[in-house]
């Protein structure tokens, strides 16, 4: 991993959409400008909505990755 | 009005005759809040009886599954605004008394008026 280190860890394992966002989205707003939230999910639609999420709100998805079904990413609030 | 925000409207026009048509609707609003979007979800023809107090807490979408309620929850704890106008209230008989309380009454001119200032409408 470079550079990046998650700041939290937000477990959304067996949740489904919108759940994952709604709470990205509570976390990013309590986080500080530049912190790094390590989100994960099981959701495949989350995939596509974080790459949503990161066009609509300029927050950066600086990682993505899956593994046994477990999809992994790194979020960073810009401001 | 800040001309950087995103706006989505959402026109919901089934209510408690058809729990499964009901809870999209408040899925996709609550991910539109998410994302910084200014969501709003405007209830006419039978999408009002949907805001009447104590009863989306028992319907289900699916057996089994959470209330309609806990979606509804969920949609405005992240900034969805609930709408309804009066002729949509007197279809299915309710006041606003009857309504779970924070959803703002507009009318026609106002519903156009969002409509218009809005990015998108989408309607259910």
């Amino acid at each position: 991993m470079a550079g990046a280190a998650a700041t939290s860890t937000l477990d959304c394992t067996g949740l489904v959409c919108p759940l994952p966002v709604i709470k990205l989205s509570k976390a990013i707003k309590a986080a500080a400008p530049g912190a790094v939230i390590e989100l994960l999910a099981t959701d495949p639609g989350s995939v596509a909505d974080l790459e949503a999420f990161e066009r609509q709100t300029g927050h950066r998805v600086l990682e993505r990755s899956e593994a046994d079904g477990v999809f992994r990413f790194l979020v960073q609030r810009t401001t | 009005m800040d001309d950087d925000v995103k706006r989505i409207l959402y026109v919901q026009t089934s209510g408690t005759e058809s729990p499964e048509r009901s809870a999209t609707v408040f899925f996709l609003a609550a991910a539109g809040a998410a994302m910084d979007i200014e969501v709003g979800i405007y209830f006419t023809q039978t999408g009002p009886t949907l805001l009447q107090r104590g009863v989306s807490e028992t319907l289900r979408v699916k057996k089994g599954g959470a209330t309609l309620g806990h979606f509804m929850d969920q949609a405005r704890d992240v900034g969805v605004r609930f709408y309804v106008c009066q002729p949509s209230l007197d279809l299915t008989d309710l006041k606003m008394a009857d309504l779970v309380e924070g959803v703002e009454m507009i009318g026609g001119a106002a519903f156009n008026d969002m409509a218009l200032d809005a990015d998108r409408v989408i309607c259910f």
